[in-house]
């Protein structure tokens, strides 16, 4: 993928874009928001992942006049200010996803990976989609059914809006926290193992009585189903 | 029906001005009053003394018993010769005088005024003149008194009202500025007038207090913004530099601790912000059995993992105007707490307006009640378990931030049991 970064901390800049190319990336990485909308705008890029606060322009006024341009390449915030308030500015300048700092590597990761492939056609199950289905299993969404090899299986809601969101991206790293906000709408960490409980449980239903396993944990990092 | 049409004008009695008013036309109407009845009662009795002295004079005089002149009649009598007067005539002499009606007029006249006097012989005598025409004069006056009385006293009240109206809608503009302010929009200021008093004073006052207001408000909000930045940038740093350290030399202890220590900081920015945030910015109707049943889905689990029981009890529910995101969290936090202090047991309940979490626990001593919803005080008995000491005062800071009552009892037989009671809005 080929990803522009704006981000001026002598530190964090050079770790993220490091760690990023490692994973096999392209990264353009540029430390003031004037020289950012430039190559954003004479460039074609797979994902943005933007600072909140650079000197010059900040990162919400890059996206906002890209926006405006008419370009949607999908952008990642990152920011040192975690506040609700900050967050819901930065959906509405037209951000996809939003990172508080500090952050583990593994969190921007599997964001950036949920991200680019958003793009990617055919892949995943289109969002309008209402019968999920991954191999052996199918969920309706509809009916709320879910089966495994024609067993049916008894999910509770919030099971079945668990596994929704992990069966929309196969194959792909899930973290914890990206769960707890797209789940259970908690931008705030519990504490108590909710994530790793409801986690568990669905794993009893629909991976304990069958042969292999589709939901996967990655220590440390998240969860892969699928793939 | 007729309550709810009167309910309408219930804002008229609670109209300062409009009370004032109405209580200066009635002390005015009553002094108008007073004044009046004095006026025609001083003015009756000055009338009769200037009749007695006339009459006084006629009994002296003698010869003609009866006359009429110009329609005003007199009549003088010894007072044992009564004959051909009517009966009233003879009452009034027994009582020694006065003043008397008549059923037919006699020379004329219904009214008359009686008095027992001696004449120049020493006799006494009874002389009596006609005082009709005086009396109608009195009634004229009397009745041109009432009537501009009660033109004056509606003049007054319509004019106390009127103006009472005036100052009452430039008190309404003041309140709903008000309104606005205590509602979160702090750019609301109220219309100045060209009255020049008391009340444009307050306007203006009360424009530069919420200008004031205002400034402060932003510069709380840049000031933590740049806090969080300042705070989190290091912060961040040093994640990347532990997790570019290789595996193992503790590295994933001090990742740990580096996360607990953003974890406490995003609570204290959380609990800053849900306290100086104002009004009711993003709340919604949220139904709390809804909620409470939502929690108990997503925290029954984790309890039963630990070996305890999440029961939910829903006695009856309410809906109330709400920030969901902030309930949850409350809840999450009570949850947490009840898990980690209290007993096997612990139960989210609702009934009406009361949303909150009990434990069958050791519970807390009431007087230890008050301390443990400051951030950052944990009791000694908790010394030794996971927390920051700010999951009550987190609870507080909502509650207060929804104009809920926070109340922590005892639960029964023991444990501790946390309300929070939401005021019906």
């Amino acid at each position: 993928m080929r990803i522009l970064l704006l981000e001026d901390d002598k530190q964090l800049g050079p770790w993220i874009a490091g760690g990023l190319r490692e994973e096999g990336h392209v990264v353009d990485h540029f430390v003031d928001g004037k020289d950012a909308l430039v190559a954003a705008v004479g460039q074609e890029f797979d994902l943005l992942i933007l600072d909140r606060m650079v000197p010059g322009l900040d990162g919400l006024a890059v996206l906002k006049s890209l926006r405006a341009s008419n370009n949607s390449t999908p952008a990642l915030f990152l920011t040192a200010l975690g506040e609700v308030d900050a967050r819901v500015e930065g959906f509405e300048a037209g951000g996809d996803d939003y990172l508080t700092k500090p952050f583990a590597f593994a969190e921007l990761s599997a964001r950036v990976g949920a991200l680019g492939r958003r793009r990617e056609v055919g892949y995943g199950p289109r969002p309008a989609e209402t019968t999920l289905r991954y191999a052996d299993l199918t969920l309706d969404l509809l009916s709320r059914k879910c089966e495994r090899k024609g067993q049916p299986i008894e999910l509770m809601a919030k099971e079945i809006k668990l596994l929704e969101y992990l069966m929309r991206r196969p194959g792909r790293l899930v973290t914890r926290t990206m769960l707890l906000e797209q789940v259970w709408d908690m931008s705030f960490d519990p504490t108590t193992s909710v994530v790793e409980t409801h986690i568990s449980r669905l794993r009893a239903k629909i991976d304990k009585p069958f042969e292999k396993a589709l939901l996967r944990t990655r220590r440390g990092e998240g969860y892969v189903f699928g793939a | 029906m007729v309550r709810k049409w009167l309910l309408q004008f219930e804002w008229l009695l609670r109209s300062s001005t409009l009370r004032l008013a109405a209580l200066l036309s009635a002390i005015f109407a009553l002094g108008f009053v007073v004044a009046i009845f004095v006026a025609l009662t001083l003015g009756q009795r000055a009338l009769e003394q200037r009749v007695d002295a006339t009459l006084t004079v006629l009994a002296q005089g003698s010869g003609v018993a009866q006359t009429r002149v110009d329609g005003a009649g007199m009549i003088r009598r010894p007072v044992h010769d009564l004959a051909g007067l009517p009966e009233p005539f003879r009452r009034a002499v027994e009582r020694g005088g006065g003043t008397l009606d008549l059923d037919d007029d006699l020379m004329g006249s219904d009214k008359w005024r009686v008095m027992v006097a001696s004449d120049n012989d020493g006799r006494p005598t009874m002389v009596a003149v006609s005082v009709e025409d005086s009396a109608d004069a009195q009634e004229l006056l009397a009745s041109i008194l009432w009537t501009t009385a009660g033109i004056v006293i509606a003049l007054t009240l319509a004019i106390g009202v009127w103006m009472g109206l005036l100052a009452q809608r430039r008190l309404a503009r003041i309140n709903r500025t008000l309104g606005q302010l205590a509602a979160g929009d702090l750019s609301a200021r109220t219309v100045h007038s060209q009255a020049k008093d008391d009340l444009d004073d307050m306007s203006h006052n009360l424009n530069q207090t919420a200008s004031e207001l205002e400034r402060l408000v932003s510069q709380t909000r840049r000031l933590s913004a740049s806090i969080a930045h300042d705070l989190r940038t290091p912060l961040a740093r040093l994640r990347a530099q532990l997790e570019m350290l290789p595996e193992g030399d503790g590295r994933a202890a001090a990742l740990e601790e580096a996360s607990r220590l953003s974890d406490i900081f995003d609570t204290i920015m959380r609990v800053a912000r849900i306290e100086a945030g104002q009004g009711r910015e993003g709340f919604e109707h949220v139904s709390l059995d809804e909620l409470a049943q939502d929690m108990a889905e997503t925290f029954g689990p984790v309890v039963e993992d630990e070996g305890k029981t999440l029961n939910l009890e829903i006695a009856s529910s309410a809906t109330v105007q709400a920030d969901r995101a902030m309930l949850v969290q409350a809840l999450a936090n009570l949850i947490q707490n009840a898990l980690v202090h209290g007993g096997e047991q612990i139960t989210v309940f609702v009934d009406g307006y009361s949303l909150g979490v009990a434990d069958n626990g050791a519970g807390v001593e009431p007087a230890q009640f008050s301390k443990i919803i400051e951030p950052m005080v944990r009791l000694d008995a908790a010394r030794g378990t996971p927390g920051s000491g700010l999951g009550l005062a987190l609870v507080k800071a909502v509650a207060d931030r929804h104009g809920a009552k926070l109340n922590l009892a005892m639960h029964n037989p023991h444990g501790l049991r946390v309300t929070l009671n939401f005021t019906q809005m």
